[in-house]
C-alpha cells in the first residue's frame, strides 16, 4: 500500500512537472524577437588580448580565413545531375582551392540534388549530421529536434555576416525567419536587394513584325495590356499562316507536371504577387499581412484574388494561354517555344543561355530575336515580382559540430563559414574561380572568363565542338551550393546585356512590395497551422486551377468557393495568425 | 450444342486475341518510342517529329553515354551487386526455406510466424538506417545487399517447394551417412532446380532494379545504374533557379541500356516466372 502511494505520488509529481514544462513553452508564444537592428562584432568568450594571438587561425573582415593547423570539416553537398560533381573538383578544383587558401579540408558528403533534403533529414534525424549543412530553404523540420545550433547565437563572432547585416539593414528580413524563442537557426543567404529572376522571354522578331514594341510597353504594362498585345500578335501570326485560330501562342512551363506542384506554379505566383495575393508556388498557407489594419488575412478569398483569377482565365478564354500549361511537363512547354509554336514563355535568367542555344539549334542562329520582358503589373499594384524578403536559402551548422569541436572550435568553424559564405573573396572564388587562371578583370572592373574557358552556369555555354573547359563541369565553380546572396554588383557581374537590362528595368519601373512582419509560432501553433492549412490550400489550389482553365465559372461559383474555404476553417487560421502576431 | 460452343469459343478467342494485341501494343509502344528517341537527334526530339521510327538516325548518344561520364562505372556496380547479392540471397534464403519446411522440428512451428511477421511489420526507416550506420556498413556493398538479402515471400515459396521433396529420399541419404546439411546440398538442392532458377531470376531482377538502398546508404561512386538513371530522369528541381535538364536522347539511351540485359534474358526464362509462382504455391 505504501509502495503504491509513493508510486502514485511520484507519477503525480512527474505529471505536474510535465504540465509545467508544457505551460512554460506556451508562454513563449508571440514573444517578441530579439533581433537587433545592428549587430556588434564581439570576441569569443575565451578570447583575451593574449588569447587572440594564440587562436590558431586568422579571420576578419577583408582577411582570408586561415587555420594554422590543417583541419577537416564535414559538409553535406547537393549534387546536381546536370553538372554532377567530379573527382577533379577535389583534386584541382573548387575544394582544392578552398583548402589551399584556408587550410580547411572539406569532407564532402554528396547527395543527388533531387534527394538532397530527404537525405539530409534522414542523416540529421539519425544523429549523423555533417558539421556544415548548406542549401537549406526551410529549416522548420530541424529546429525542435536539437540537432541544429541556433545561428543567431553565433553571428556576433562572424565579421563578414555582421558587416553585410549592418550595411544593408537586414534586421526586418531576418525577423521573418526568427522562431518563437527569438532565435534563427540558419545563416541565411542575404541579398542587398532582390534581383528579378523570373521574367518572360518573348519572340521579339514576331512581336516587331506584328507592330508591337515590347520594350516601351513593358515599363507600365498591365496584364490586360499583355493580353491585348498577344491577341494582336496572334492575329498577325494567323494572317501569315504561322498558326491557326485554334492554336495557342503561349504554353507556359513550371506550372504543370512535377514543377507546378498542383498549385499553378510560377505563372500564378508571378501574377498573384501583382494582385497582392498568394498564389501558385507562393500560395504557402494563403496568409497575407494588411499594413493598414495591422493584421493578417486569408488572401485567396479576397476581391483581389477574384480579379486575379478573372485575369488569368481571360488568357485561356481568349485562346492565348494553353490550358495544358497546368498539366504538361516542362520539356513539353520549352519544346513548343524552341519550335516556334509559341512566342512567349516564363524564363529564369539563369536559363536564358541554354534557351538561346536551343533556339539557335531549332530556329537557326540569326533567324530569331529574343527579348526578356519584366512581368506586367495589375491596375492596383505596381509590385515587382522579385519578392520583398531579401533572404536566400541558407546554411545550418549542426550540434554535432559543437559537441565534437567544443565551444572554441565551434566558433572557429563559424568563422570559416563566415568567410566561405559571406566574404566577397570567397564569393568570387566560388563563382569565377582563380583570377588569371579561369577569369580576368576587364578595364571597367568587370569580370570575364579567360579565353578557352566557358561556364554554362554563368551564361557562357561552350559551343558544340569548341576546344575549351567548362569551369563548372570540370572544377565545380559557379555551383549552387555556395553561390547565393551578396550585393547587386556581385550578383550581376556575370549578367549578359539582355539580363542586365531586364533587371534594371524591373528596378526602375516596379516597386518592392511592403515587407510583412515575421510571426513566430510555437511548435504547437505550427502544428495547428499545418493542420488547418494543408486541406484548405489543397482545396484552394484545386478551385483556382478550375477557375483559371474555365472548368468552373468565377462569377457563378465564387460564393460557393468562399463557403468551401470557410468550411475548411480559413477564419480559424486568420484568428490563429493574429493571435500569434499580437501575442 | 457442340457447334454453338465452338462458335462462342472462337469469338472468345478472337476478342481475346484483339485485347491481348492492344495490351501488348500499349505496353510495347513506350519502349519502342524510347529506343527510337535514343537513336534520334535531340533536335528531332524537340521538334516532336520522332515516332516509332528514329529521325536523323545516329549512334552518337550511345557513344557519348558509354564513353563519357560515369554510366559504365554505375553499370559495373550494378552487375557486381546483382551477382553477389543473388548468390548470397539464394544461399541464405534456400537454407532458411529448407529449415522452415521441416515442420516436424518443433521449433519451426514457432519460428515461422516470426519470419512471416517481418512481411507485415518493418523496423521503420530511421531505426533501420541507424542500424546499418552503426554496424559500419554505410557506403559499402553490404549496405546495398544485406537489408534486402532475405525476401520473406521468396523464402516462403521455397519453403513450400522444399516441403514437397520426398522424405524417403532424404532418409535414404541419411542412411548413407549424410548429415542434414549434406542431405540439403546433395539431395534436396539438385532436386530443386526449378525453384532455384526462379528465385535466381527474381532476386537478380530485384537487385538490378533496386535504387532505394543506394539512395539511403551509398555515396555516388558506389551507385547502381538504376539510381543514376533515376537522377538523370528527374533531372532538375522545379524551384532551382539553376536547373537545367539532361538531354532527352541521353535519358532515353541510358534507360534502354539499363533495361537491355533484363529484356534480353526475359524471353528465355519467362516461363519460370509463371512456374515459380505455381511451384511454391501448390502443395500436393
Amino acid at each position: 500500500m505504501k509502495k503504491k502511494s509513493i508510486m502514485s505520488l511520484s507519477l503525480a509529481a512527474a505529471m505536474l512537472l510535465g504540465m509545467t514544462g508544457c505551460s512554460s513553452s506556451e508562454t513563449t508564444a508571440g514573444s517578441t524577437t530579439t533581433i537587433p537592428n545592428q549587430i556588434e562584432t564581439t570576441t569569443a568568450p575565451s578570447e583575451t588580448e593574449e588569447g587572440d594571438k594564440g587562436l590558431g587561425y586568422e579571420f576578419g573582415l577583408g582577411t582570408t580565413f586561415h587555420s594554422d593547423e590543417p583541419v577537416t570539416y564535414t559538409m553535406f553537398f547537393s549534387d546536381a545531375s546536370w553538372y554532377a560533381k567530379q573527382d577533379t573538383w577535389e583534386s584541382e578544383g573548387v575544394f582544392k582551392k578552398i583548402e589551399e587558401l584556408t587550410n580547411v579540408h572539406l569532407d564532402i558528403i554528396s547527395y543527388d540534388s533531387n534527394d538532397y533534403m530527404s537525405n539530409v533529414t534522414l542523416e540529421i534525424n539519425a544523429g549523423n549530421a555533417a558539421y556544415i549543412i548548406p542549401k537549406i530553404y526551410d529549416d522548420s523540420a530541424f529546429v525542435d529536434g536539437g540537432a541544429i545550433v541556433p545561428a543567431s547565437d553565433y553571428v556576433q563572432y562572424m565579421p563578414n555576416f555582421v558587416d553585410f547585416y549592418n550595411k544593408y539593414n537586414m534586421a526586418d528580413d531576418i525577423k521573418t525567419i526568427t522562431r518563437s524563442n527569438g532565435k534563427y537557426y540558419k545563416f541565411p543567404g542575404m541579398l542587398e536587394a532582390q534581383a528579378l529572376n523570373y521574367c518572360f522571354v518573348i519572340r521579339q522578331d514576331i512581336f516587331k513584325a506584328a507592330g508591337v514594341d515590347v520594350e516601351t510597353l513593358e515599363k507600365d504594362w498591365t496584364w490586360e495590356t499583355l493580353l491585348e498585345t498577344l491577341k494582336t500578335v496572334k492575329a498577325y501570326m494567323v494572317s501569315q499562316g504561322m498558326c491557326s485560330e485554334t492554336d495557342y501562342i503561349w504554353s507556359d512551363l513550371w506550372c504543370g507536371g512535377e514543377s507546378g506542384q498542383g498549385s499553378g506554379g510560377n505563372l500564378l505566383k508571378v501574377m498573384g504577387i501583382t494582385y497582392d495575393v498568394n498564389a501558385g508556388w507562393a500560395i504557402a498557407d494563403g496568409m497575407r499581412y494588411d499594413q493598414a489594419k495591422d493584421e493578417w488575412y486569408f488572401s485567396p478569398i479576397t476581391d483581389e484574388y477574384k480579379e486575379f483569377l478573372k485575369m488569368a482565365n481571360a488568357f485561356v478564354e481568349a485562346g492565348i494561354l494553353d490550358p495544358e500549361t497546368f498539366t504538361q511537363d516542362d520539356t513539353q512547354a520549352t519544346n513548343k517555344f524552341y519550335n516556334g509554336e509559341t512566342v512567349i514563355m516564363s524564363m529564369n535568367q539563369s536559363q536564358f543561355g541554354p534557351c538561346m542555344q536551343n533556339c539557335d539549334e531549332m530556329l537557326g542562329a540569326g533567324k530569331y530575336e529574343l527579348f526578356l520582358a519584366i512581368p506586367p503589373r495589375s491596375d492596383k499594384f505596381n509590385y515587382s515580382t522579385a519578392g520583398n524578403v531579401r533572404l536566400e536559402n541558407g546554411v545550418m551548422v549542426s550540434q554535432k559540430a559543437l559537441d565534437d569541436l567544443g565551444p572554441d572550435g565551434f566558433i572557429k568553424l563559424c568563422r570559416f563559414v563566415d568567410w566561405l559564405f559571406y566574404s566577397p573573396e570567397a564569393y568570387t572564388l566560388i563563382k569565377w574561380g582563380i583570377e588569371g587562371e579561369t577569369f580576368e578583370y576587364t578595364a571597367d572592373g568587370g569580370k570575364q572568363l579567360k579565353e578557352g574557358m566557358y561556364c554554362g552556369g554563368l551564361g557562357y555555354s561552350m559551343p558544340e565542338g569548341a576546344d575549351g573547359v567548362d569551369i563548372r563541369l570540370k572544377w565545380g565553380y559557379a555551383g549552387g551550393n555556395f553561390w547565393y546572396g551578396h550585393t547587386i554588383a556581385e550578383m550581376s557581374d556575370n549578367y549578359i546585356p539582355q539580363i542586365k537590362r531586364m533587371v534594371s528595368s524591373n528596378s526602375e519601373n516596379r516597386e518592392t512590395p511592403p515587407l510583412a512582419p515575421g510571426i513566430a509560432p510555437t511548435e504547437e501553433q505550427n502544428e495547428q497551422i499545418t493542420l488547418i492549412a494543408t486541406p484548405l490550400i489543397d482545396e484552394v489550389n484545386a478551385w483556382t486551377l478550375n477557375f483559371v482553365i474555365g472548368q468552373k465559372k468565377i462569377d457563378e461559383q465564387w460564393d460557393e468557393y468562399v463557403a468551401v474555404c470557410k468550411d475548411k476553417n480559413c477564419e480559424g487560421l486568420v484568428s490563429l495568425y493574429n493571435e500569434i502576431y499580437k501575442g | 450444342m457442340k457447334i454453338k460452343e465452338n462458335t462462342g469459343y472462337k469469338v472468345f478467342l478472337v476478342v481475346n486475341t484483339i485485347i491481348m494485341i492492344l495490351i501488348s501494343a500499349a505496353t510495347l509502344y513506350p519502349f519502342l518510342y524510347l529506343v527510337s528517341q535514343s537513336f534520334s537527334s535531340e533536335k528531332a526530339i524537340i521538334s516532336g517529329h520522332v515516332g516509332l521510327i528514329p529521325k536523323e538516325f545516329n549512334i552518337k548518344t550511345y557513344v557519348y553515354v558509354l564513353t563519357k561520364g560515369d554510366f559504365l562505372k554505375f553499370y559495373k556496380n550494378t552487375v557486381i551487386y546483382a551477382f553477389v547479392g543473388t548468390i548470397l540471397s539464394l544461399t541464405f534464403s534456400s537454407m532458411l526455406g529448407y529449415a522452415l519446411s521441416k515442420t516436424e522440428i518443433k521449433l519451426m512451428k514457432y519460428l515461422t510466424p516470426f519470419v512471416i511477421f517481418t512481411m507485415y511489420f518493418g523496423g521503420g526507416l530511421i531505426p533501420n538506417y541507424v542500424l546499418v550506420v552503426r554496424l559500419g556498413l554505410k557506403n559499402t556493398i553490404a549496405a546495398f545487399i544485406l537489408p534486402m538479402m532475405i525476401s520473406t515471400y521468396y523464402v516462403l515459396l521455397m519453403k513450400s517447394f522444399f516441403a514437397g521433396t520426398p522424405k524417403d529420399l532424404e532418409e535414404a541419404g541419411e542412411l548413407d551417412g549424410l548429415d542434414k546439411f549434406g542431405v540439403f546440398i546433395r539431395i534436396v538442392l539438385p532436386l530443386s532446380k526449378p525453384i532455384i532458377a526462379t528465385m535466381t531470376l527474381f532476386y537478380a531482377v530485384m537487385y538490378w532494379n533496386n535504387w532505394y538502398q543506394a539512395f539511403l546508404y551509398l555515396r555516388k561512386e558506389k551507385w547502381p545504374v538504376a539510381y543514376y538513371l533515376q537522377t538523370i530522369i528527374r533531372g532538375q528541381g522545379a524551384n532551382d533557379q539553376d536547373a537545367q535538364s539532361v538531354a532527352t536522347n541521353i535519358k532515353s539511351c541510358a534507360m534502354v541500356l539499363t533495361v537491355l540485359p533484363i529484356i534480353c534474358v526475359y524471353p528465355f526464362i519467362q516461363k519460370y516466372y509463371v512456374q515459380g509462382m505455381m511451384l511454391g504455391g501448390v502443395k500436393e
